[in-house]
């Protein structure tokens, strides 16, 4: 550009640095937005509980303390259930229908609405694979392994492992799970995809992996930005950034798979035993999930909040449709 | 990025004239605030006082000073190092080397430093003056066994620290249990030895103990010392055997230590209530530090604090050794201010990538970082161990002797520093042999 | 008057240091009540966590302005020892009175709003399964904050006019 202008942003984000979702969201998301503005944004990243607490990232944008932020809208499932349908839920779309339905079929747009509302400019920065269901001390195959069962866990997950399966959620922090999982403390834990999950040494822990994460099928990230912040910028830094946004989330999902792949081919050579559930426990397991989040969304337009059973009533639709369709799909499944 | 370097000394400065740290640390966060936020300054420290008022790891430090204050204030303590004292007393240094030894298993414990140094000081200080240990060696006993609980697995640091590097947490706690034990080792030879050179000096008006009869004195340690062991035993038992969360064995330690003084028939209103004023100044002396640190690490960052470090890295071209001498220093240096937890927060993914591609062994550099963190924790005139031993030191005990009392532990932590350096395989050969299940 | 806001002072953070023990004896409850509830019942609580880090920050919160009425802030006082008391005094109470005053007055004022903020929103524990609300929370570390400030404003008074002669941080044990 003729007229650089120069702009700075202070984003806090809510994992720490150096952590998978700092490097290869946030950083990634620096980097492209230096490289596609010629420089004339500057985005400066930083890890968690720096500039303001982990979990109010949100909060810290709306306030004025930071002109942006990243985070997830799985912190927000509590303030606003409807967030649930965007932070992945259990029996949800996995990565490939999910991302499709964010960028194709206005899931972003609808983000974007409910992001609107509260001031906030979103951008969808980051969508990640799916998690490891369990590092667990004992096998998990089959519903009654998930009776009785102190899991690790949080959200609607242990919502659903409560009121289904008769497992008990047990909240655990994060710096004393290894301790606890180690010690046959708690039964199981989930924590992140299987990159994420690697370096924290789990696999050395506990003796069995269970997957495929029928409980996070999927998640996202995204950067906020104050509207009125947002709005000062010249159009066309606004669409620079907008690609930037799309950029990252594109290049990082497909990082994440890479990593993830290797991530797992380390976990099955462990001592460790992965455990793939069969498809009958793993549709038993997803159509909880479901029941869940419809039950939620029901609940929520009794309240007269129709808005969480209109989007998610295109979400199944969509769902259903790739789930019918995708058939012709070549996925290298073994 | 002139400001965050200017950070430090202001805060000296502040220091020096005499202000409470913890102020000392708000006032220069709020000056150093105000320059990168302007008028939503407050929004941010207020955030970072927030992050450290809701840090559920620090929930450790008042469960283990109100153990230490409960078996201080019944009485339980004082006869506990009277008993010991019957074993010890014809070893060199018997109490102090006591002394180190619990703090060593509250450290596999707590994992929380200074917390533990506040418990076991408690109960310790009194039993060694009576038995007339010199206040120097007292000082840096306290200090320096109160500090292990960063070496001593499983620390909470050590997790923390894995967790930000993205390396495997069994491997590390497994790394450090070596140069932790050869830490722990020193510090017993170097307390005997003391204790052979310069052994404790009975005042003339001191009451002559009477000899006590073999019988008599397994009497008493089965009915003093025992329940004690019993009461340690459960506190790490629990971790051991699952049964607890690092955090929640400080709850056992604490309820442990009620039960006890009912059983000894030690408790009373009166006396839990000293024991949770205790408890409670201390806590909240030592959290507001930790709260002030950490306003004062987020000033640091949003003023360019982490760049001026990144960018000495680049320009300085350092080779590997010249990066892990730099990197050590900076530990250090940040370590006079902040506590472990910011201090881990700012320098380990600074650190991480630049190891990374530098082919050094994170485990072994992780044991070096653990190992000068804990150094500065102990090194004066900036130095936590000391702050929180004077919330409890009585008055006779001056800052001077503090500091001169820490000076022959520091130079072991660096002796064991040089060791794990000299020999890499004391980190690294233990976590490949023992991680796993 | 000035005896009146000492008395005032005094009398708020000795009232709030009673709610911050008994914090202490809420969080060693809620975290052996866990341990039984996960080991012996197998029935974990989704509330030991949450009302463990809250009690935590109410304890110290609320413990800070009588911690600094005994004087128990710690202080590196080797150099300052030396100086005249009288210098002594106005260093505590300029700093204090001028500076420590309004910056806690501010950060009271923020931690006030949040109070209010959460009140007014509803807000919920954003991760928690239990999914408390926040207001009680937000509301004990604004009271802890202005009665901190209230004691420095205190404190300061006491330095500038009466300053002590004596080493600081002695508490009897
Ligand atoms: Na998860
Ligand atoms: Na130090």
């Amino acid at each position: 550009g003729a007229q650089a202008q120069e702009v700075t942003w202070r984003v806090p984000t809510s994992v720490p640095e150096g952590s998978p979702f700092y490097v290869n969201f946030l950083e990634r998301f620096a980097d492209n937005v230096g490289l596609l503005t010629d420089g004339a944004v500057e985005i400066q990243p930083f890890g968690a509980g720096i500039l303001v607490p982990a979990l109010q990232v949100y909060d810290g944008v709306k306030d004025g303390i930071v002109e942006a932020g990243h985070s997830t809208p799985s912190y927000l499932v509590n303030q606003d259930p409807v967030n649930a349908i965007f932070a992945g839920f259990p029996g949800g779309m996995g990565p490939e229908a999910y991302s499709t339905w964010i960028f194709e079929e206005g899931g972003k747009e609808k983000l974007a609405e409910i992001r609107a509302e509260e001031g906030l400019k979103s951008l969808v920065v980051g969508i990640g694979s799916s998690e490891i269901m369990a590092h667990a001390n004992k096998p998990i195959k089959s519903a009654a392994d998930l009776k009785g069962l102190k899991y690790r866990t949080s959200g609607p997950w242990a919502e659903v492992m409560r009121d289904y399966f008769d497992a008990v959620p047990t909240v655990v922090p994060p710096g004393e799970i290894y301790t606890l999982l180690e010690r046959k403390g708690v039964d199981a834990i989930e924590w992140g995809p299987p990159s994420g999950n690697l370096p924290e040494g789990f696999h050395e822990a506990a003796p069995y992996i269970v997957v495929p994460g029928v409980h996070q099928p999927t998640f996202l990230w995204e950067v906020v930005v104050k509207q009125e912040t947002w709005d000062a910028l010249d159009e066309a830094l606004r669409a620079k950034i907008e690609a930037a946004a799309e950029l990252t989330t594109l290049q990082s999902l497909v990082h994440f798979y890479d990593q993830d792949m290797k991530a797992m081919e380390t976990l099955r050579a462990s001592k460790a035993e992965v455990i793939e559930l069969d498809a009958a426990f793993q549709k038993e397991l997803s159509d909880a999930g479901r029941d869940w989040i419809k039950k939620t969304a029901e609940a929520q337009k009794a309240e007269g909040k129709p808005r969480m059973a209109e989007i998610l009533e295109g979400y199944f639709a969509y769902e259903d449709r790739w789930a019918e369709q995708s058939g012709y799909l070549i996925r290298n499944e073994k | 990025m002139l400001i965050a370097g200017l950070m430090f000394p202001a805060l000296f400065a502040l220091i020096l004239l005499g202000l409470p740290i913890a102020f000392s640390l708000t006032i220069v966060a709020v000056g150093a605030g105000l320059a990168a936020f302007g008028s939503v300054a407050f929004n941010q420290l207020y955030g970072s006082f927030y992050s450290a008022s809701t840090n559920f790891i620090l929930s450790a430090i008042p469960m283990f000073i109100l153990m230490g204050a409960l078996l201080e204030r019944s009485g339980i303590a004082e006869r506990l190092f009277r008993v010991m004292n019957l074993w010890l007393s014809r070893l060199p240094g018997g109490l102090a080397l006591a002394t180190i030894a619990m703090g060593a298993i509250f450290a596999a414990a707590a994992g929380v430093v200074g917390a533990v140094e506040v418990m076991i000081g408690m109960m310790a200080i009194p039993a060694m003056q009576k038995a007339r240990y010199g206040n120097t060696l007292i000082a840096g006993t306290i200090c320096a066994g109160g500090s292990l609980g960063t070496m001593i697995p499983p620390s909470v640091i050590a997790v923390m620290y894995a967790s930000l590097a993205q390396m495997s947490v069994g491997k590390l706690l497994a790394g450090m249990m070596l140069p932790g034990l050869l830490m722990v080792v020193l510090f017993l030879a170097y307390i005997f030895i003391h204790g052979l050179l310069y052994p404790a000096k009975p005042d003339d008006d001191d009451p002559v103990e009477e000899p006590v009869e073999l019988a008599e004195k397994l009497r008493l340690t089965a009915t003093v010392l025992l329940p004690v062991v019993l009461l340690i035993v459960a506190v790490l038992g629990s971790i051991l055997a699952g049964i607890a969360s690092p955090t929640e064995a400080a709850a056992v330690g604490a309820a442990g230590a009620i039960v006890l003084c009912i059983v000894n028939q030690r408790f009373s209103i009166a006396m839990l209530r000293e024991s949770l004023a205790i408890t409670v100044r201390i806590s909240a002396m030592i959290l507001l530090i930790v709260a002030a640190g950490t306003m004062f690490m987020g000033a640091f960052a949003a003023n360019g604090g982490a760049r001026l470090i990144r960018e000495v890295i680049d320009g300085a071209g350092l080779g590997p050794t010249g990066m892990i001498v730099f990197f050590l220093a900076v530990v250090f240096i940040l370590g006079f201010v902040l506590d472990w937890t910011a201090n881990v927060l700012i320098c380990v993914p600074l650190f991480t990538p630049f190891i990374r591609a530098a082919g050094i062994d994170p485990v072994w550099f992780a044991t070096l970082v653990l190992i000068v963190i804990q150094t500065g924790y102990l090194t004066p005139p900036m130095a936590s161990s000391i702050f929180y031993l004077k919330s409890i030191a009585p008055p006779n005990m001056t800052y001077g002797q503090m500091c001169r009392g820490v000076l022959p532990f520091i130079l072991l932590q660096v002796l064991t520093l040089l060791l794990v350096v000299a020999f890499p395989a004391l980190a690294t050969w233990l976590p490949d042999r023992i991680v796993g299940f | 008057m000035k005896r009146a806001v000492l008395a005032v002072a005094d009398r708020i953070s000795a009232s709030l240091n009673i709610v911050a023990q008994a914090m202490v004896l809420i969080l060693i409850a809620s975290m052996l009540y866990e341990v039984v509830a996960r080991y012996v019942f197998g029935a974990p609580t989704l509330w030991a966590f949450d009302i463990a880090y809250m009690s935590t920050g109410v304890l110290f919160v609320l413990g800070a302005a009588q911690a600094l009425r005994e004087d128990a802030h710690v202080r590196i006082d080797f150099l300052s020892s030396r100086l005249p008391k009288r210098v002594r005094g106005a260093i505590d109470g300029l700093a204090f009175l001028v500076v420590l005053f309004p910056v806690f007055v501010w950060l009271a004022s923020i931690a006030g709003q949040r109070a209010w903020r959460a009140w007014m929103t509803g807000e919920v524990e954003h991760v928690s399964p239990w999914a408390p609300l926040m207001w009680p929370f937000y509301s004990a570390l604004a009271i802890g904050l202005c009665a901190l400030a209230l004691q420095l404003f205190a404190e300061g008074l006491r330095a500038l006019t009466d300053p002590r002669d004596d080493d600081s941080c002695k508490i009897e044990t």
